[in-house]
């Protein structure tokens, strides 16, 4: 009786709706919505779908960046000559923002899985692309990890075999931190967001031409609520490996938590400013629609104050307490006061990731407008990218944030390959899951 | 309109030409019902002499000192606290479900956004009675609120505590004005079907003269908009604020950063537990199938299921970084959970709050009535448990040996917290017997238009309206 | 169509407006855009639910609700941050642990939930005031279909204030609309002078009783008692113990105060060496310190800051018996007081140190015993400084060093 209920719930589930706002459509939006019931082909908007030549020229663009980036980094790193301790830190904050974005996407793909959301269907295959990112991310975390595998790391202590023995602290942590052991669990993350990546897109693309759009659909629901728990759990460890393991001695049980709103503010940010230049390009133009960016505006501020509450929990129970192998940390980050320093961009993340963005995005005005969103979305990012700096940088530069330009060169490569890899996947594919039952509601959505 | 004697309120169907007036027959037959059925009399009778002893037990503490408790060095916190948590975070999932299900268009909170609002109040008022007993002496509670008084003090902000009573009031305050804005529509529907003098001049006050016009119902969109807004991070920052209390201190198990989210988890997951085992009976005994259904207990199964994996991966962090931390004291305290005094409490919250509830993977135990009552008071259990365990095993086993102990409760320890549970069903079954259970007017804007059938128009509707149609 | 007259014609009261009841919140909304297109403004729907649409229908402006809430919000941080700082850290100012006076972290919580608590209630009270609520009395009370309106049916009311109004025009235009009633509205010229009475009496007596304890705690202000305060919580003021001095029925003799059994000592009481604790040596006064005083620098200048404490207040600084107290009690030429002893005089200089050590533990004539204030290390540190100062008002030319005689001259 239970599942047949639950066949019926799939089958049944384009007339019913958890939308409030299209529940009053009128019928005007939502003309062509209520009969596919599952496999009745597409049925959206004479839209464009496929990035076409756009594709191809993003791809160009963004590899030759990335190249001019990484090689301008290495360089500059060379030039250093500290044995790249200067270029693994920079490339380090690079690739913990872009991680934040590939593994936001991935969150993002199996929440709306999980929850059965259906405003977001026009958006999902974009947040799809950028999952499946996965594989490249490996490759890109390798300058990071290898020195770690071989031992020698410029800038984690711990994976020194002789640095641990004559530190006690690290000697009792010694059983997590230490380098075999780091390489089974970079396995275990970037295979398990690879395989859930790739089994995202592969169905989403299989449900654009299959007959049974709503058995797909119920298939990934079921895999999203252990996906979602392994993806809870990589991504904490994998926080607490490669940015909290910098200083080895310090430790908090909220650090993955915080990780994971930079990666949901992150990702929500960057799908808005994907879908303008989409629109720029004459794609999707019809499908995703106001409504879309004014909720994907509405997520950018819940976890705008998302993050701030999670970095107050943090800051606030260390400062109280404080206890000295927990607030030495924020000691660190706090040198130079309020106008110099790591202060300086303390307060720089205080004001300029909390304050003035939750009064910028308070309004709903400024959430359905396009430029003001992305202003807001490139905001939000750029703060994503200072907070992974101020993670990073404060361990081995003790005076103030030595922006550099091997800082600009790092983001730029890290960030030109990840959207070359994205695009060049997505040149040949629809950049919406034509097929899904619930497209019609999210074509039709409307908010409040 | 439908008079109340027409028909046996608790058996027949609905009444009323259009699905409008149907949702209507079936909240306020309630109201109207000359009687309730005999349930709710003996359900009242046993929660009314709960009530008398908790009375009687507060007041014989409040008599001879808080003595006759078992709190005492090093466990002073013990009982009290942690049926202060308990309740405080009962009250979250009314919070929940009325402001953030609202704000994320989960339409089929409007069948139990109601009666999880009240269970809010009720619970957040148990709450409150325990601090202000635990305190000893609970005619001075008013050192704590910022009133000039006869000793020029002021009160202590740097204070956690001090920050639960703000925390707490204001929580109170605004669940009572969210709560009672709701129901200012539902009270113009009893008003104006009351058949009595009295009723009607009774809710016609709390009503103030609401007469459904589309311009008020513009401003009062938006002011319900705005509350849940402002009741979202509220209802966060509470459980956060309750947790500081914890997690500013230096003892090892209470001093961890993961605690506000961890608590703010558990308090919906252990509301959501409450919400469940009021609602089945609720369900049963009103007449309420139709409203609530099957389905919307199922999705509540589906929250207590999210809910608990955070509150197990809290589990799982606090233990992790208690070891990667290296601080001998926080690996003592947690081994000390696993094997100490008190490991028995430690087991009987994991089970009760990680294991039982994955039994909500099936969906044939998601959407088996009684499957998921139990659940629901396994989980209640268990979350009170990991109330006692935070506060007891730390307690008792601090850094120095020398000044260890173990709580034993005492029989008034007991009549207390069995007591607190009558305050609430007290006010909980006047409340489903006076006042409007299901907010009518949120199902009705969920329902298919006009109740006639009308395909032409493409209007999605609430599932819970879905099944009311076609019974 | 039905077509109902104006129920009390004779009366004739006032048209209000016309009213038309609908099945279907579509009905209402289409209805709506006519009217509005027609270019009405004082009109309104009724509906048990907010119908979707409805505002573009009516051309219902946004409310600023939104902007009031957020002036609320932003006096209520304000006034939480302004509340914290003033009271911890400028009018009590009070250190604990460590933190800052004003702690702003610590002051966080507080802001937030003030400015939540401001916001909400000015979002409530603000809907109903911008509502016009609440509103006791409506000329549509008096429509009997009109109580189906928080039930099941929908309404359009034009009221006749309206300017474009006109009662065959409006009508017509209100009958294309398709309604299922259409219903001429009176305005209500009969609930007003029935408000009961009685009510009025009831609020009078009862905001007068109101006043009535507000005016006992404003006289209790401003007002001298001698007698004690109303002690209504005993707190601990009354405890069920037995204080010195009072009877206790327990024992026989009826003593709250118990003795000591016989042979026995209190722990640190035993104080076996009479030299040492009583200035008792050889059955007489002893005239030597004991072997536990040792005659050093170290134990000179701990008497001296003893003395200081607990003799110079009668005794003065030199031991001449000129304290303060002394000075005080002469000044006030009372009667009845005899000057302290002058410790330098001859009689006491002779006196053995066991006699002086005696004197201070258990006073002598005026002079209480100290016994139990100064333990005897110190009292003997005493009697060693007062030797000191005896031997300095009893000097001879031969206690001068011979390098300096000359300087006395």
């Amino acid at each position: 009786m239970a599942t047949e209920k639950g066949k019926q719930d799939a089958g049944k589930s384009p007339k019913k709706s958890a939308e409030k706002a299209s529940s009053g459509a009128g019928g005007s939006g939502s003309s062509g919505g209520g009969k596919g019931s599952g496999g009745s082909g597409p049925d959206y908007p004479n839209d464009n779908i496929r990035l076409g030549a756009a594709g191809q020229s993003l791809f160009t663009k963004a590899a030759g960046l990335g190249a001019i980036g990484l090689a301008a980094a290495v360089a500059l790193g060379s030039m250093e000559g500290d044995g790249f301790r200067r270029f693994s830190l920079s490339y380090l904050t690079a690739f913990m923002w872009v991680l934040a974005l590939g593994l936001g996407a991935l969150f993002w793909v199996i929440l709306q899985n999980l929850v059965n959301a259906h405003w977001s269907i026009v958006l999902r295959r974009v947040g799809e692309l950028l999952a499946s990112q996965a594989p490249l991310l490996a490759v890109l975390a390798l300058p990071i990890v290898v020195p770690v595998f071989m031992g020698h790391s410029s800038i984690y202590v711990w994976s020194d075999a002789h640095a641990v023995e004559a530190n006690h602290a690290l000697h009792k942590k010694a059983a997590y931190l230490n380098s075999s052991f780091f390489l089974v669990r970079f396995i275990v993350y970037f295979g398990f967001w690879t395989l859930i990546a790739r089994y995202y897109l592969n169905s989403s693309l299989a449900q654009d031409s299959s007959k049974d759009g709503s058995g797909i659909m119920a298939k990934m629901r079921a895999v999203a609520g252990p996906a979602m728990i392994f993806w809870a759990l990589t991504m904490t460890f994998c926080s607490i490996d490669l940015l909290m393991a910098l200083d080895p001695l310090w430790f908090s049980t909220i650090f993955g938590v915080y990780y994971l709103a930079s990666c949901v503010l992150g990702i929500n940010s960057f799908l808005a400013l994907t879908a303008m230049w989409l629109h720029k390009r004459g794609i999707l133009l019809k499908s995703v629609t106001t409504e879309h960016f004014h909720d994907l505006g509405k997520m950018m501020f819940a976890f705008t104050v998302f993050w701030a509450y999670i970095g107050f929990s943090q800051f606030m129970l260390i400062w109280y307490a404080n206890i000295p192998e927990e607030t030495g940390w924020f000691k660190e980050r706090f040198v130079g006061g309020w106008c110099g320093g790591w202060g300086m961009l303390s307060a720089t993340l205080l004001f300029g990731h909390f304050v003035i963005p939750f009064f910028g995005l308070l309004s709903r005005h400024i959430k359905r407008r396009r430029p003001t969103l992305a202003f807001w979305a490139v905001w939000q990012l750029l703060m994503i990218y200072l907070d992974m700096y101020w993670l990073v940088m404060p361990n081995t530069h003790a005076e103030s944030p030595p922006f550099a330009l091997i800082d600009v060169a790092c983001l730029v490569g890290v960030l030109g390959v990840f959207i070359a890899g994205a695009a060049m996947r997505a040149k040949t594919l629809n950049l919406m899951p034509t097929n899904d039952p619930r497209l019609p509601k999210s074509l039709a959505f409307e908010n409040l | 309109m439908a008079a109340a004697s027409d028909f046996n309120p608790f058996q027949s169907p609905p009444k009323g030409d259009n699905m409008f007036a149907q949702i209507t027959d079936n909240v306020t037959r309630i109201m109207e019902a000359p009687k309730p059925p005999r349930a709710w009399y003996i359900a009242f009778g046993i929660a009314l002499s709960m009530l008398t002893m908790f009375l009687g037990s507060i007041t014989w503490a409040a008599w001879n000192g808080i003595g006759v408790w078992g709190n005492m060095m090093p466990v002073a916190w013990a009982f009290p606290i942690v049926n202060f948590v308990f309740w405080i975070g009962i009250g979250h999932a009314g919070t929940l479900i009325s402001a953030i299900l609202f704000l994320l268009r989960q339409n089929w909170r409007t069948a139990i956004n109601r009666f999880a609002e009240a269970m809010t109040i009720f619970a957040v008022m148990c709450a409150g009675i325990f601090p202000g007993v635990h305190i000893g002496r609970p005619w001075l509670p008013y050192y704590m609120m910022p009133i000039p008084n006869q000793m020029g003090m002021w009160p202590q902000y740097r204070s956690p505590l001090e920050w639960d009573i703000f925390a707490v009031s204001t929580y109170a305050t605004v669940s009572i004005l969210f709560w009672y804005m709701g129901m200012i529509p539902d009270f113009a529907t009893f008003r104006d079907r009351s058949t009595s003098t009295a009723k009607r001049i009774a809710y016609g006050i709390v009503a103030m003269g609401w007469r459904g016009s589309s311009r008020q119902w513009h401003r009062y969109e938006r002011a319900y908009l705005i509350l849940a807004a402002l009741a979202t991070p509220l209802v966060l920052s509470v459980h956060s604020v309750v947790s500081f209390d914890f997690a500013t201190a230096q003892l090892p198990g209470w001093h961890a950063t993961i605690f506000p989210p961890y608590f703010v988890a558990g308090a919906i997951f252990g509301g959501f537990a409450m919400v469940v085992t009021l609602a089945v009976p609720a369900r049963q005994f009103f007449g309420l199938k139709r409203i609530i259904t099957i389905r919307h207990l199922e999705l509540m199964a589906k929250v207590m299921i999210a809910t608990g994996l955070m509150v197990g991966y809290a589990y799982g962090m606090e233990f992790f970084i208690s070891w990667y931390g290296g601080s001998s004291y926080e690996g003592f305290t947690f081994v000390n959970r696993l094997f100490g005094p008190y490991a028995w409490a430690y087991w009987t919250m994991i089970s009760c709050n990680v294991i039982f509830p994955q039994l909500f993977w099936f969906k044939k135990v998601r959407t088996n009535v009684w499957a998921i009552l139990i659940i629901g008071m396994i989980v209640n259990v268990g979350m009170w448990f990991e109330r006692f365990v935070i506060i007891c095993t730390s307690l008792t086993r601090d850094f120095l040996p020398s000044s260890w102990g173990y709580f034993v409760p005492t029989k008034f320890d007991f009549m207390t917290l069995g007591g607190s549970f009558g305050l609430f069903f007290t006010l909980f079954l006047l409340f489903c017997r006076y006042l409007p259970m299901v907010a009518m007017s949120e199902v009705k804007a969920f329902s298919p238009p006009g109740g006639h059938a009308r395909p032409h128009l493409d209007h999605g509707h609430d599932d819970a309206a879905h099944a009311h149609a076609q019974p | 169509m039905s077509d109902h007259k104006p129920q009390a014609e004779s009366t004739a009261p006032e048209l209000h407006g016309i009213l038309a009841e609908y099945d279907t919140p579509d009905q209402l909304v289409s209805a709506s855009k006519k009217v509005r297109d027609a270019g009405f403004e004082k009109w309104d729907t009724y509906s048990p639910f907010p119908v979707h649409g409805i505002d573009a229908a009516m051309g219902i402006k946004m409310t600023v609700l939104p902007w009031i809430t957020l002036c609320a919000g932003i006096t209520g941080l304000g006034s939480a941050i302004l509340m914290q700082w003033w009271m911890n850290a400028y009018d009590y100012p009070w250190l604990i642990s460590g933190k800052p006076t004003w702690s702003i972290p610590a002051n966080v919580p507080i802001m937030f939930e003030l400015t939540v608590l401001f916001s909400a209630i000015t979002t409530l009270v603000g809907m109903l005031m911008l509502n016009g609520l609440p509103h006791p009395s409506h000329p549509l009370d008096l429509v009997k279909r009109f109580g189906r309106v928080t039930d099941d049916k929908f309404f359009l009311l034009i009221q006749a204030a309206d300017a474009k109004f006109d009662e065959q025009d409006t009508r017509a235009l209100i009958d294309g609309t398709h309604p299922v009633a259409v219903e001429n509205v009176l305005e209500d010229r009969v609930t007003p002078d029935n408000f009961p009475p009685g009510l009025i009496y009831g609020l009078i007596i009862v905001t007068c009783a109101a006043v009535v304890p507000l005016a006992l705690a404003v006289k209790a202000r401003h007002s001298k008692s001698d007698k004690p305060r109303i002690h209504i919580i005993q707190d601990m003021d009354a405890q069920p113990k037995y204080k010195a001095q009072r009877e206790n029925p327990i024992f026989a003799d009826g003593r709250a105060d118990r003795e000591a059994l016989p042979g026995t000592v209190a722990v640190g009481h035993l104080n076996e060496d009479d030299h040492f604790y009583r200035g008792r040596a050889g059955g007489s006064w002893a005239r030597t310190f004991p072997a536990q005083v040792e005659l050093n620098d170290e134990t000179m200048a701990r008497g001296k800051v003893r003395f200081g404490i607990y003799c110079t207040p009668c005794h003065g600084q030199g031991g001449l018996g000129d304290g303060m107290v002394h000075k005080r009690a002469d000044a006030l030429a009372q009667g009845g007081w005899i000057q302290p002893t002058n410790m330098t005089q001859e009689y006491v200089r002779n006196q053995p140190v066991g006699e002086l050590f005696n004197s201070i533990t258990n006073g002598v004539r005026n002079m209480p015993g100290y016994g139990s204030q100064i333990p005897s290390e110190d009292r003997w540190a005493i009697i060693m400084y007062v030797r000191a100062l005896q031997r300095s008002q009893a000097g001879t030319l031969n206690d001068v060093p011979e390098s300096e005689r000359g300087s006395l001259k």
